[in-house]
């Protein structure tokens, strides 16, 4: 198995020498592999946005060593092109959208990298017709939704074309809408594109679509596994803080009640059929 | 409290016209030069050739002129003011007087003073706001870069300046917003912003501010972060997915410019001047 990125006794202390050290992460050792869609999950303060910003050198370890591909990110040189491999979409769209310009803003990226006008010019358009935005390229992102804005910074990332996307709670200022449209995109992405996604996110029927999921506590890894095995012993995610999706818990409830509920429920398709299933 | 509708900065109004369509550094340039010409212009001739030029643009633009005059409005008491000032203040030995009373004191070189200075402001105003309406501000943005690139050789950071700028015009709504957001929050807890004296009202400004500067800050932090992650180390080595193009649209502009600067200077040194 091909690791794309690979973390080793991992620890990150912010503010370090200092009286007020926090230890952010404890001793992660963790790997991503090529093409999955990683979840990483955890309370406000756990370290998995700590954790995320290693993975293209935005932080570098205080002990420890992080690689992408084979690279370190301890070693300066190594960085334009870990960025060039790792690209990371944040929170708050408002705040890493460059200019007033949708497809200026997704050039942005391409422009950093230096590349000749014509491949811009091309995947520009490639990154607009990917995320469905063809119609937007010519709209200041201010007068775009919150949903559509996030599109165009993911654009803005893809148009690098990096081989793995971060994440960082891209979903948190979306409405329900939003939201949906954006996982959609995500999930296509990996899909059609092939690209390593790594979801940092609160919401846990975003995880179910993920192949693995990570859960943080502590600054450190408490629990890591399938979405449908770690759903399956609800207590564990408790006590790190997280709540189990609404159909595993739906599921949980009438188990309880006696009936006879198929195991291995994470989303509301299998439940609604398992429930039809009764009688 | 619609504090986002009154922002007018970089208003453009999308045409197709002659003048929309030049290339943006044709039109930075022109602008300059007409705005010099218009600070060395002392003759009500060298004014109404210049009135008659302009007017011929906003014409060709297609541009409304209400459109093109109604930034003008919060500006009037203020022009109005300009001009007392300069009728009753500018002193020139030997002009004819009209009117004196106490320390004031209404002459013909006060008088053509105010006009010259309305003239100009006025004028300054329009061209402008001419050139900001008839071209995008990521126009201007790349023609400013462009043309502002040679400074590069004398160590002026030229695109890192021109980035500062494109990012400071794409947060002025974004921050514009923001204020609205945190005096509506005040208002629901009661601050009547309306209300009290001249120092009762500033004193309400600064619980306003503070959040709105630390926000700022925050956004700028965050912002610098996704730059970073999406490769930004400057204006080297940094390509550009638009090149400007000069055409011969471009090249008759600069004609007419030329027959125009010609006029004015002419008629700057044969007219004689206001005062």
């Amino acid at each position: 198995m091909k690791f794309l990125i690979k973390t080793n006794s991992l620890t990150h202390c912010y503010r370090s020498g200092t009286k007020d050290e926090v230890k952010a992460l404890d001793n992660v050792s963790m790997e991503i592999h090529q093409g999955e869609i990683l979840a990483i999950t955890g309370q406000n303060g756990s370290g998995k946005s700590t954790l995320a910003r290693h993975f293209n050198a935005l932080l570098l370890p205080s002990k420890g060593e992080v690689s992408v591909k084979g690279l370190s990110t301890s070693n300066k040189q190594n960085i334009p092109l870990i960025r060039k491999i790792i690209g990371m979409v944040f929170q708050n769209p408002d705040n890493q959208l460059v200019t007033s310009l949708v497809e200026e803003d997704i050039a942005f990226g391409p422009e950093n990298l230096g590349l000749p006008q014509p491949e811009i010019i091309e995947r520009v358009n490639w990154a607009l017709h990917t995320m469905g935005l063809q119609e937007l390229r010519r709209e200041n992102p201010h007068s775009l939704s919150e949903g559509q804005k996030q599109k165009v910074a993911i654009a803005g990332v893809l148009a690098m074309k990096p081989e793995c996307i971060i994440l960082d709670e891209p979903t948190a200022h979306l409405d329900p809408r939003g939201r949906r449209e954006v996982l959609e995109s995500i999930l296509q992405l990996n899909r059609e594109e092939n690209i390593t996604i790594v979801l940092l996110t609160h919401f846990m029927n975003e995880v179910i679509h993920c192949d693995r999921m990570l859960v943080m506590d502590n600054g450190s890894i408490k629990i890591a596994g399938s979405p449908c095995d770690l759903f399956q012993n609800g207590e564990n995610l408790k006590k790190s803080g997280l709540e189990l999706p609404v159909a595993s818990k739906i599921a949980e409830g009438l188990r309880q009640e006696g009936f006879n509920i198929k195991p291995n429920i994470i989303n509301m398709e299998d439940l609604v059929e398992s429930i039809c299933q009764l009688k | 409290m619609e504090l986002t509708k009154n922002i007018t900065l970089g208003v453009y109004l999308p045409g197709k016209s002659k003048i929309h369509n030049l290339d943006p550094r044709t039109k930075i340039l022109a602008v300059t030069l007409i705005i010099i010409l218009l600070l060395l212009s002392r003759s009500y001739v060298a004014f109404a050739f210049s009135a008659i030029f302009i007017g011929a643009l906003v014409i060709i633009s297609g541009i409304p002129a209400g459109y093109a005059l109604r930034g003008l409005k919060p500006m009037l008491p203020v022009l109005v003011i300009m001009w007392f000032f300069q009728l009753f203040l500018f002193k020139s030995p030997g002009a004819t007087v009209y009117f004196n009373w106490w320390i004031f004191e209404a002459t013909a070189a006060g008088l053509h003073m105010g006009n010259l200075i309305i003239l100009r402001v006025l004028f300054l105003f329009i061209v402008t706001t001419f050139l900001t309406l008839t071209t995008s501000v990521v126009n201007l943005t790349d023609g400013l870069e462009s043309l502002l690139k040679p400074l590069r050789m004398i160590g002026l950071p030229s695109q890192e300046l021109v980035m500062t700028l494109v990012i400071a015009l794409r947060f002025v709504l974004i921050l514009a917003e923001e204020l609205e957001k945190i005096m509506k929050a005040q208002m629901a807890r009661g601050v009547a912003f309306d209300r009290g004296n001249f120092i009762q009202k500033t004193k309400k400004i600064f619980p306003v501010f503070l959040p709105l500067f630390i926000g700022a800050f925050k956004r700028a932090e965050e912002l610098i972060v996704a730059m970073d992650a999406r490769s930004y180390t400057g204006g080297k080595g940094r390509t550009k997915m638009k090149t400007l193009q000069m055409s011969n649209a471009d090249f008759s502009a600069a004609a007419i410019m030329l027959i125009y600067s010609g006029i004015i200077i002419t008629t700057i040194i044969f007219t004689p001047p206001m005062i």
